[in-house]
């Protein structure tokens, strides 16, 4: 069966800085991907080369079957892209944007028409539709946007951060929409995005980038497996002053159940099975050895500590430029 | 020619018009230039029709031609900050994924301004006719004078349209626009007969593409049809067509960020 996306050793190098470097993919037909990521980390980038915007610089990329070096045109017929920024023509109206890349796609006629009208309904802008874009509010924008890439019917959907900016509500909206694409019309979906309720309740299939490699890949569900159960945050009062946090590593590693133990900025993340019933042990320890904990929390394991796992840094942007300037100081 | 490629073509020009109906303060503009111009200059330079050695008919009948080609001179930059903007606002890397052929890119636009440019060309004849001016060739010469000036529209657009690709900036294209229409336009037999330059300015009109066009305009208007200075008009515009649309495509290559 012929792969959605696949790539060897893709490498994309800008004069001096390598964004890429070597990924490999292999993406199913009728699923959806993810590419989980903070900022810089490569995943634009990537969506630039396989969508023929940008030229790789080495490697190989096919879409479809088609090579992107000998066919860019046949993968341009069966791909739609939304770009990060919302892109539209503002002076034109919403009918009128998605007839122009009907258009572009070389459809016309009735046939154009009725499903130009079908994506109005879709994405709830059918009653605003001869309004000039410029006028419509930053969810309808990106709706309008998301539909813009429709009207061929593509068979490789690539979205880049399709939800960022919006409100919760129009990000609900987005989702439901394109999990709708997905289960009813059967695009493969290829996204990427900072969220990891994003990447947690859409993609079937992730894989972690950071620093332009992929650092891990599975399903939600297997990444989070893996790291053996719930995360319990250790908060530390006095950081890391007389070495409190070697010794607290120490303790808490020692406790049985705990299956891992990661440093964060604040203290430290550790990961067990029954997390809840070892609190009061790990609080009783550290009592015991007279360090301070300000707090002490249990949570699910979520992709973000997936993500620290292999990376030991948060995904969050804002907790990054800290934990940067944490290992700076160090 | 390939269907699809004209199919890509309209689409982009009927995009390229809708924009400028929407927004017609940019159309005034562009029609109350050519209104300035033609008053202006033949109102100063109006003493110079009566020097020895001046081509007969006035001054009025001799500068048209110069006003008329400036037409498509001062309002290329439309191509350029059109381009500009597309490449910030992403709009343009959405039509780069589509399977649109990438010629049919650039020539919707530059056939957006080549019909626009006729608006304040006609002007100019009309308001040139209310001056005593003639058109000596008539109805198929009027037509091929407006001809000539979307042709050269066609070539001058396409020059803001690379400098635009190139420099990414609406600025730089508004400035360098101006920096090449003057010398363009003065150092030229637009407003002045060629025997009255200086020997430098003669040897720098003797290159000037906007001489060979307004020498073609201004025999259309006075002479007749002398089809050597009119076609070799259209052989320098083609040429510099050909080169400022092939650098555009070019560029394309590097329309990224």
């Amino acid at each position: 069966m012929v792969k959605a996306v696949e790539t060897r050793d893709l490498v994309k190098r800008y004069e001096d800085v390598e964004a890429i470097k070597g990924i490999t993919l292999e993406i199913e037909e009728g699923g959806i991907f993810g590419f989980l990521g903070p900022n810089g980390a490569g995943k634009s980038t990537t969506i630039k080369v396989l969508t023929t915007l940008l030229r790789k610089t080495s490697g190989s990329v096919t879409i479809e079957g088609y090579d992107i070096d000998k066919d860019a045109r046949e993968i341009r017929k069966v791909i739609g892209v939304q770009s990060q920024e919302t892109i539209l023509d503002g002076d034109l109206t919403g009918r009128e944007n998605l007839t122009l890349q009907g258009h572009l796609q070389r459809l016309h006629g009735n046939a154009l028409k009725k499903r130009v009208d079908e994506l109005l309904t879709l994405v709830e802008l059918s009653d605003v539709a001869d309004k000039r874009a410029a006028h419509y509010s930053g969810g309808m924008k990106k709706r309008l946007d998301l539909a813009s890439t429709l009207v061929h019917k593509p068979r490789v959907l690539f979205l880049d951060e399709p939800t960022s900016g919006l409100d919760p509500q129009s990000r609900v909206a987005i989702w439901e929409h394109l999990e709708t694409l997905n289960r009813d019309e059967g695009v493969t979906i290829f996204l990427t995005t900072q969220q990891m309720e994003e990447a947690d309740r859409l993609c079937h299939r992730l894989s972690i980038i950071d620093h332009g490699e992929i650092v891990v890949s599975g399903s939600p569900v297997e990444l989070k497996h893996q790291l053996g159960g719930d995360t319990i945050t250790l908060s530390l009062a006095n950081g890391d002053s007389d070495g409190a946090k070697d010794r607290s590593k120490r303790i808490v590693s020692g406790v049985q159940g705990v299956t891992k133990v990661l440093d964060i900025e604040t203290g430290l993340a550790a990961y067990a099975k029954n997390a809840s019933a070892l609190v009061p042990d790990i609080v009783r320890l550290f009592d015991e050895n007279g360090i301070r904990l300000t707090s002490i929390s249990v949570a699910s394991a979520s992709l973000d500590d997936v993500f620290l796992q292999h990376t030991g840094r948060r995904i969050r942007s804002e907790e990054l430029s800290k934990v940067d300037t944490w290992k700076r100081h160090v | 020619m390939d269907h699809d490629f004209l199919f890509d073509v309209w689409h982009l020009f009927v995009r390229a018009l809708k924009k400028t109906i929407r927004t017609p303060i940019v159309i005034i503009s562009a029609l109350a230039l050519p209104v300035l111009f033609l008053v202006l200059f033949t109102q100063i330079f109006t003493q110079f029709g009566n020097l020895p050695g001046f081509p007969a008919g006035g001054y009025v009948q001799f500068a048209v031609a110069g006003v008329i080609v400036m037409n498509p001179l001062m309002d290329s930059g439309g191509a350029g900050e059109a381009v500009v903007d597309d490449i910030n606002s992403g709009f343009l890397s959405k039509v780069l994924v589509t399977p649109a052929n990438r010629t049919a890119i650039v020539l919707g636009r530059l056939l957006h301004d080549m019909v626009m440019v006729l608006l304040p060309v006609s002007i100019t004849l009309a308001l040139a006719y209310a001056l005593g001016a003639t058109v000596i060739t008539g109805a198929p010469g009027i037509l091929l004078i407006l001809f000539t000036a979307a042709f050269f529209g066609l070539a001058m657009s396409g020059l803001a349209m690379a400098i635009g690709v190139r420099t990414k900036s609406s600025q730089a294209v508004a400035g360098l626009d101006l920096v090449i229409a003057f010398p363009l336009m003065f150092v030229s037999t637009a407003l002045v007969p060629y025997g009255f330059l200086p020997h430098w300015a003669q040897a720098f009109s003797n290159v000037n593409p906007f001489s060979y066009v307004v020498n073609a305009v201004r025999v259309l208007m006075s002479t007749g049809f002398v089809w050597s200075t009119i076609l070799a008009a259209y052989a320098v515009i083609a040429v510099f067509a050909a080169v400022t649309i092939g650098a555009t495509l070019y560029q394309f290559r590097s329309v990224e960020r």
